[in-house]
């Protein structure tokens, strides 16, 4: 009979053991590492200076005086520099009738530079990626992206592909959430995401105001980057997932039709921007950073908030208004120390800051990132990243907040904490030393400044 | 040499081995309970007694037996995937006013078309297509020429998705708060925002609601949300997905004249359904179908397979997708890397090793012996082959050497509504389901081929009985299927 009782208890004891274990391996393979990333750094002779853009704007002969006022009033004062880049076919012309391939090959160059050097880098090779997620909002051929870097760089039959498309410049987020989700159900995955944006089937050639902008204000751009679970790889990796937040105000009218593809009154289609947008971009960064806080402020600097939120309403008839907007206000500075806020535009990057309470040194990535490589829409993130990477900011225990808006409407945030001090200089190597730049010189202000007072 | 062919045995030593092998355990567990029992009867009241009081005297090793069993149950329970629940699905129904029987498509391509080579030769395809004359075309193809405007895509997606969620939405009481993930599949047609934000906006889901939107991912891309959403339970507990799957047929009209590129136009038709899926607990009791298993396979790595299926311009710029000699030839490669994988999974064990015995005498004793093909219908009760066309049917029939009546949902689906690209699976789904053919416990088997070329497979388990007649796009027409589908139609 002892020996029974010690067969029991021993196996009790081993059962018991296995259910630890079980739960600790779950655990450890919930993380998502970001590797590495690559943002698309194209060819020079695809710089958009200012007389290509004079030109091209100039090139659509249906455009009023008024118009194409207009439009060099819209790039005067976007904030951004003649070293932008534009797609091949708008700049050799064929704006207004791109061939299929001539968007196919816009796609392929930077999907290909970026993953060559992402594989390099890594020294991982194509054969082991689990998962390959593109997300390009405004190109979806057939076969998809996916399709084509799986021909490419031959990987493997049982590789699980998303391709996401009309998601908007808010997409990088998405994918990681995809990602993210799958490494909760899987152990030791790979995953590879490519990120970017098509303009040359969009380029809008009509003359409503309300689409022109797009024209404007996008640049080419990418990026892609490396995900892994595996435990083992931590200590390659660059940073580690804590917390994702979506927020979509689709559900509102006005939010999900302020910036919609539609045609417009002559059938030429083009990405219309309304009056309502700020509006609906307030409303949806309310609620994102609504459930963010919880995640991402500690608890010193909620209990904090509240009790002021408390003693605002108490003393309400003892505060001042302007009282009231500080007594709300939320120090997410408390609990982040690096801010990754969509190129948007100048005003977008100014009023985020305003809304968080940013310094000129924590809006600096996104404003020298819109002057060097413009609003690249989804990939924009990746780039205001690599200038704080580029200038040594990044050091081990940072946190890091990415922040971005787009149609839908939705605004979507993730927070990385950095494992390791990073130094790599990326995409920004060759003109990080050029910055900051203390005066945003804009070489548009110089030759179409009278248009401010004409 | 010609292969050597396997013995034939006679139906009496097949059915023997098949009980045994694959009923292998239960037998042992039974036959080791009689022994027991045997043993226990033959002892008297005494013994019994004993037995009894020496099991009281050792409270400690008892309970920590029972404990023991009760661990290692939980232990088990905790291991096992979370339990994907079908609910309920609703396909579009086309309304009669989009039909486009042959006279009018043949009306309407004489008068697009002025090349009579191309006519001739459309002609031709829709003849042997095994299309029927109630397929339907979505508003904007019916106007000579059709118009392919962005407004009317999206009208076209508002009145395919709106419809058929409508109809799944009557049918489980889901309400739009109760929408956790959505996920929407629509290959050729991608407007900013998506169609999940267009969903969205219409049924005013939670801002907190996950969704994805696949695109360009072909026909096999309904198996891909499936797949994803799948994911998406495993991680968010007591959840409801919503899948949408669909074609949208207006902004892909080929206006050219090659002939690789007029395929899509004359077998493509309007569809979606709706799925919902769920992981909650209580949605068991109702659902129909529990996910057992998704195996994906990509064959994009080979440049022929990455070919086959390739949207391109023609030589005058008209933009089309090509479809390839080869396709054929590809489709039946994707299968067999597909079922590579899914046949340990779903195969019985009888089945396996008979496999594994050829396999073994393949190598070892002659390679000559012809390799065995498993019995896929000792598997899976129902088969739903993407109706991507009669020659897909045909070629999938022969490879898995189905019967007539296990193709039949593929043939009569494409017969009466076309290929309707990633939706197919679903009419097909419905088709077995209204002729009351769907019983407890049956397995069903939905195989997807697209471009990429991909060819994705999804197994599902049937967890009630489902009594004819059933609500759906079936619903007027079931009783005149089947019909007889001709080799040739003459027109």
């Amino acid at each position: 009979m002892e020996l029974l009782w010690t067969i029991s208890a021993t196996l009790l004891l081993c059962s018991l053991l296995s259910i630890l274990w079980k739960e600790f391996d779950r655990r450890r393979n919930r993380n998502c590492y970001l590797l590495d990333y690559v943002c698309y750094k194209p060819s020079d002779d695809r710089k958009l200076s200012t007389e290509l853009c004079s030109d091209v704007i100039a090139r659509n002969k249906r455009l009023s005086v008024s118009d194409y006022k207009f439009l060099l009033k819209v790039v005067v004062n976007s904030g951004i520099s003649e070293e932008t880049y534009g797609p091949r076919s708008i700049i050799e012309g064929r704006e207004e009738c791109p061939t299929h391939d001539d968007c196919v090959d816009e796609v392929d160059d930077c999907m290909h530079r970026t993953l060559d050097e992402l594989f390099l880098r890594t020294g991982i090779s194509p054969i082991d990626v689990d998962v390959l997620v593109v997300n390009v909002s405004m190109f979806a051929p057939s076969p998809s992206l996916t399709s084509r870097i799986i021909n490419r760089y031959r990987m493997r039959e049982d590789v699980n592909t998303f391709s996401l498309a009309g998601m908007g410049c808010s997409a990088s987020p998405i994918a990681i959430d995809l990602v993210n989700n799958i490494f909760k159900t899987r152990k030791r995955t790979l995953a590879v995401v490519v990120t970017s944006e098509s303009i040359a089937p969009n380029w809008y050639c009509g003359t409503d105001k309300s689409m022109m902008l797009g024209n404007c204000l996008f640049r080419s751009g990418g990026c892609s980057f490396m995900l892994t679970n595996d435990p083992s790889l931590k200590h390659r990796a660059k940073m580690s997932l804590k917390c994702l937040v979506r927020a979509h105000l689709g559900a509102d009218d006005d939010a999900y039709s302020c910036a919609i593809q539609r045609e417009d009154a002559e059938g030429r289609v083009g990405f219309h921007l309304s009056k309502s947008l700020p509006k609906a971009a307030v409303l949806a960064f309310a609620e994102n950073l609504q459930r963010l806080a919880p995640k991402v402020l500690p608890v010193g600097e909620l209990a904090l908030y509240v009790l002021r939120g408390l003693r605002h309403r108490l003393w309400r008839s003892k505060e001042a208004r302007t009282d009231a907007a500080t007594a709300a206000r939320v120090n997410f500075k408390s609990g982040v120390d690096h801010f990754c806020l969509h190129t948007g535009g100048a005003a977008v990057i100014d009023a985020v800051g305003r809304a968080l309470g940013l310094t000129k040194y924590d809006v600096e990535p996104a404003r020298m990132t819109l002057h060097r490589w413009g609003n690249t829409s989804v990939s924009s993130l990746w780039y205001v990243l690599g200038y704080m990477e580029a200038k040594k900011r990044l050091r081990r225990k940072d946190r890091v907040l990415m922040l971005s808006f787009g149609a839908g409407f939705k605004c979507n945030s993730c927070l990385w904490e950095v494992l390791r001090d990073l130094n790599d200089g990326g995409a920004w190597e060759d003109c990080i030393r050029a910055y900051p730049q203390q005066t945003l010189v804009n070489p548009f202000m110089e030759k179409f400044g009278w248009v401010k007072e004409a | 040499m010609p292969a050597v062919p396997l013995p034939e045995f006679p139906r009496w030593a097949k059915f023997g081995y098949r009980f045994i092998v694959n009923n292998f355990v239960t037998l042992f567990l039974v036959g080791s309970m009689t022994a027991v029992g045997w043993e226990l009867l033959q002892l008297g009241p005494d013994e019994i007694m004993a037995l009894w009081r020496s099991l009281q005297e050792q409270p400690v090793s008892s309970l920590s037996a029972v404990f023991l069993v009760a661990f290692v149950a939980a232990l088990y329970f905790m291991s096992r995937p979370r339990p994907v629940y079908l609910v309920d699905y609703a396909c579009f129904k086309p309304p009669s006013t989009c039909r486009v029987p042959f006279a009018t498509f043949m009306e309407h391509t004489r008068l697009i078309n002025s090349d009579e080579k191309s006519v001739q030769f459309q002609t031709r395809i829709l003849e042997r297509s095994g299309l029927g004359e109630e397929t339907c075309l979505p508003p904007a193809n019916h106007y000579i020429p059709p118009n392919p405007t962005m407004e009317a895509s999206r009208a076209e997606a508002q009145l395919v998705i709106f419809s058929a969620i409508d109809d799944l939405m009557k049918k489980t009481g889901l309400g739009p708060k109760d929408i956790d993930i959505l996920v929407v599949n629509c290959s050729l047609f991608s407007p900013t925002p998506s169609l999940s934000a267009m969903i969205i906006n219409k049924y005013k889901l939670r801002s907190n609601v996950r969704s994805f939107n696949l695109s360009g991912m072909g026909c096999s891309a309904g198996l891909i949300s499936i797949d994803l959403a799948r994911d998406l339970l495993q991680v968010h507990p007591r959840a409801n997905a919503l899948v949408v799957s669909t074609e949208i047929i207006t902004p892909n009209f080929y206006a050219g004249n090659q002939r690789s590129m007029l395929l899509p136009n004359c077998l493509f038709r309007m569809g979606a359904a709706a799925i919902l899926l769920s992981n909650r607990r209580r949605e068991a009791g109702r659902a129909k179908y529990r996910l057992a298993h998704v195996v994906r396979t990509h064959k994009g790595a080979d440049d022929r397979a990455y070919r086959c299926i390739y949207e391109e311009e023609d030589a005058e710029g008209h933009s089309g997708i090509s479809l390839s000699k080869d396709l054929m030839a590809i489709a039946g490669e994707a299968l067999k890397s597909n079922i590579t994988t899914m046949g340990p999974l779903v195969l019985p064990v009888s089945e396996q090793l008979l496999f594994a015995l050829n396999l073994v005498g393949r190598k070892l004793i002659n390679p000559e012996w012809k390799p065995y093909i498993p019995d896929f219908e000792q598997a899976f009760d129902h088969f739903c082959i993407h109706a991507g066309g009669r020659a897909v049917i045909d070629q999938l029939q022969k490879s898995l050497q189905l019967s007539a009546e296990h193709v039949e949902a593929s043939r009569m689906t494409l017969h009466r509504f076309g290929n309707t690209s990633s939706s197919s699976l679903w009419y097909e789904l419905n088709y077995i389901e209204s002729k009351g053919r769907m019983r407890r416990g049956d397995w069903v088997w939905q195989i997807g081929f697209g471009s990429g070329f991909k060819c994705n497979s999804a197994v599902w388990k049937c967890l009630r009985t489902i009594k004819a007649p059933v609500d759906g796009p079936w619903t007027e027409c079931i009783d005149r299927y089947p019909v007889d589908i001709p080799e040739i139609v003459n027109l």
